[in-house]
């Protein structure tokens, strides 16, 4: 359609400015985790002109303890209080294991499961379908009441075996309909012909399915994790020694005071892998959050 | 399939132990779970407060969703065209989906503080808040200090679904449209809207379902506060469960879950939506 050059820029102008109003929060965060304690509590916003300083990461990555930071005029010093607490390694520890284990529980179980529903079909095999999806509508405190119980029987509270299996649990519903969705696009032809060279279906699925579904496995993979990532209620009900990062990072915030040095630092920090492995499997992200539905 | 074996494991029984477990009383004797039949459905049902939560859920929920549709629409148009530089856009849209929403909620919590949240001291400059008035604290104005973390975040999925849909458009309606002299509003009306409702009725439906539940932004920000202006259903139960109430919570968990359920069955049908 042929357009106004006038009319062109304007729409450039209009675009920027929305986008930039639409990235400005996470500017201000990570901006903000660099700032010294005194430009982070200015009154007016502060954008330039103050001492860029690592002093936040030093205190949740670094294990620096607070107290020893008698910078910025004694600011930062002079909440009582120990910098044990805002050390942070074990908790990106934790979440990473939690991650990586449902991640890979995840992508195990629904690929089979997929594969399964993709290629044969059963009695009540749609109701099955929907009802998978269905647990998507579940409130996640409906499942952290039962699961707290079960795991407290099983010794399973407080443990990463358990927060794995509780992500996997939330995960699994979303990973089986993405990867059917992937599957199906995968001819069922090829099977059958793979199946007449004399492969078994064991050998059908893993030296000639999977490689085809590579791109969709990843984008999956890469959902599971930010899922389990970013997960809040279930990490936050479930456990009470083992702390994922957005759990840590609320603790933060206390009836004395909100650390908000030490929140923006963990803060950014926590949103590196998610960036990272978005920018990876881009392409896929739209049908993964949307379970395929958008497929013609 | 031992994968359906694990699913229903995992999927039925704890709805099966919310339901049963909904139908206990902790006794205050002997600290152990009675049956006690319906009582706690009843108690749901007539708290005043449960109903309290139910509409502050349901606000919550369809104010969202009108900024979530009607932004992410005019975004969506607004972002799906070849011109220059236009790829760097739509992937900078999608960077506020992959921050967790409880860091979310504390971005937004740090933006609506009352000194130094560089929101309200915009807004403040503006004139459109009250200085003595922070946001969160506020009566009026605390919902809509939670549900402007939502509509950030969860705009650009918006965004996101539709731009897909745009792209999958055919031409021809629109060449037709202009030889018609349709205004690019009418063509809008005329041919966009109708030819997107099933992709809008999808993307509506996924985010009511996360919105009805919303838990993370209200716990982080506000806590259910100022008294129980923010307090949603999954946050009121989420508190019972903290205290302790198991048997309530589930109840009121359960009262949730149905609730979406009938809402989400009318929907689907409605819109003919198909997975």
């Amino acid at each position: 359609m042929r357009t106004h050059p006038a009319l062109g820029i304007l729409r450039d102008v209009c675009a920027w400015l929305v986008v930039l109003l639409f990235v400005f929060p996470i500017f201000w965060w990570v901006l903000a985790s660099f700032k010294p304690y005194t430009a982070i509590f200015n009154t007016t916003p502060v954008y330039w002109g103050f001492e860029p300083t690592l002093d936040n990461y030093r205190v949740t990555l670094g294990g620096v303890s607070r107290l020893s930071l008698v910078t910025d005029e004694g600011a930062a010093g002079t909440v009582a209080g120990g910098g044990s607490s805002y050390y942070s390694i074990p908790s990106i520890i934790d979440s990473v294991v939690v991650a990586l284990g449902s991640t890979a529980i995840s992508i195990v179980l629904a690929t089979l499961c997929a594969y399964g529903l993709s290629r044969f079909r059963f009695r009540g095999q749609q109701p099955f379908v929907f009802w998978i999806l269905s647990q998507r509508m579940m409130p996640p405190i409906a499942i952290a009441i039962p699961i707290f119980f079960m795991f407290r029987d099983l010794g399973l509270r407080d443990t990463h075996l358990g927060l794995i299996l509780a992500h996997t649990l939330i995960n699994l519903p979303i990973a089986v309909l993405l990867m059917k969705s992937f599957l199906d696009d995968i001819p069922a032809d090829l099977d059958q012909q793979a199946m007449i060279d004399g492969a078994t279906r064991w050998q059908t699925f893993w030296l000639v399915v999977m490689p085809l579904v590579k791109g969709g496995l990843a984008a999956t993979a890469v959902l599971c994790f930010i899922f389990s990532w970013t997960e809040f209620l279930l990490s936050l009900q479930l456990t009470s020694q083992i702390r994922t990062i957005p759990v840590k990072i609320s603790t933060f915030v206390t009836s004395t005071g909100t650390e908000w040095g030490f929140i923006t630092a963990l803060g950014s920090a926590a949103l590196i892998p998610s960036f990272i492995f978005i920018v990876l499997v881009q392409k896929h992200l739209v049908r993964g959050l949307t379970l395929g539905s958008l497929k013609d | 399939m031992p994968v359906v074996v694990l699913l229903v494991v995992f999927g039925v029984y704890p709805l099966l132990y919310s339901v049963w477990l909904s139908l206990q009383e902790r006794s205050r004797v002997t600290r152990q779970f009675e049956f006690v039949g319906l009582k706690q459905w009843e108690i749901a049902l007539t708290d005043p407060r449960t109903w309290d939560s139910f509409q502050v859920t349901l606000t919550y929920t369809l104010v969202c969703l009108f900024f979530q549709v009607v932004l992410g629409m005019a975004i969506a148009m607004l972002l799906d065209t070849e011109r220059r530089g236009y790829g760097l856009l739509r992937s900078l849209m999608t960077l506020p989906l992959v921050v967790p929403p409880a860091v979310t909620g504390l971005m937004f919590l740090l933006m609506e503080d009352a000194q130094f949240g560089v929101l309200s001291y915009y807004l403040k400059q503006l004139g459109i808040i009250d200085p003595l008035n922070p946001i969160l604290a506020g009566n009026d104005t605390a919902l809509i200090g939670v549900m402007l973390a939502d509509i950030w975040q969860w705009t650009p999925f918006m965004v996101l679904i539709f731009l897909a849909g745009l792209r999958a458009l055919p031409k021809e309606p629109y060449e037709a449209a202009a030889i018609d002299g349709a205004s690019a509003f009418q063509a809008f009306r005329m041919i966009t809207l109708p030819l997107l409702t099933r992709v809008i009725a999808v993307a509506v439906l996924i985010r009511s379902i996360d919105l009805f539940r919303v838990y993370d932004y209200v716990y982080v920000m506000t806590s259910g506060g100022p008294g129980t202006q923010t307090e949603t259903l999954s946050f009121y139960a989420g508190r019972l469960f903290t205290l302790a109430n198991f048997p309530y919570a589930a109840a009121l968990a359960l009262i949730v879950l149905i609730s979406l359920n009938v809402i989400a069955s009318i929907f689907i049908k409605l819109f003919k939506v198909r997975f």
